[in-house]
């Protein structure tokens, strides 16, 4: 793996990490029901739709692929896969 | 023996396991990005969720216009329809690299994360350890 591979996962796996361990704190925020954006362990944009937040942060000049992008579900949904 | 480390998180109502690769494709579209997906042993195939592939800038129209066929898949009720795509790499932390079809969503509302489901440990020959109440994860690969 080259040091730019693990660099992006690395920083991929941190932001993963602060969006789980804050979801309490980010749900009370006001985000329960929007996709978010993290990125070094800050919500860098949200949106009601994922398409509407791509679009925020390709104006912002940031690549969606490589931020961490996940739906914030209200405190005691569950998902059943 | 290798191991591959997973996280163990509470997400969408129950506690997870979650798993981080890098995810490469040449062929037939060009795709490089990291995924966060749940292990799902309950699945039998590896699945790439809308919203990772919204994050890759592909729609599922040009999925579509990839000539194999679309697989169904019945998920939480609801169902899908996939492409599988043969010669998908994915890529962990320590340097293991799998190649193995991965299937991307084409068709269908489906809601459901990604998920690295029970064909990866197929085909890796891989052991999952799992300690809930510590919330420790990993794969045990023999050599």
């Amino acid at each position: 793996m080259t040091n730019q591979e693990l660099t992006l996962l690395k920083n991929f796996e941190q932001d993963s990490e602060w969006f789980h361990n804050n979801n309490k704190e980010i749900i009370k925020r006001g985000f329960v029901n929007k996709f978010v954006a993290v990125k070094d362990k800050k919500i860098i944009s949200s949106g009601k739709n994922l398409d509407e937040l791509i679009k925020i942060l390709e104006e912002k000049g940031e690549n969606p692929s490589y931020i961490f992008i996940e739906f914030v579900y209200p405190e005691g949904f569950t998902l059943i896969l | 023996m290798k191991k591959i480390s997973l996280e163990v998180y509470h997400f969408a109502g129950s506690l997870r396991i979650i798993a981080t690769f890098l995810l490469r494709v040449e062929d037939p579209i060009k795709v490089f990005l990291p995924i966060k997906a749940i292990v799902d042993t309950g699945s039998p195939i590896t699945l790439i969720s809308s919203t990772d592939l919204q994050r890759m800038r592909i729609s599922k129209l040009q999925l579509q216009n990839i000539p194999v066929k679309n697989n169904p898949v019945n998920i939480g009720g609801g169902q899908i329809f996939t492409k599988e795509i043969e010669k998908t790499k994915i890529k962990f932390g320590n340097d293991i690299e799998v190649e193995m079809p991965i299937n991307f969503p084409v068709k269908g509302e489906g809601s459901q994360p990604s998920l690295l489901g029970i064909d990866f440990m197929l085909k890796t020959k891989s052991k999952l350890i799992f300690n809930p109440s510590k919330k420790e994860a990993y794969f045990e690969i023999e050599d």
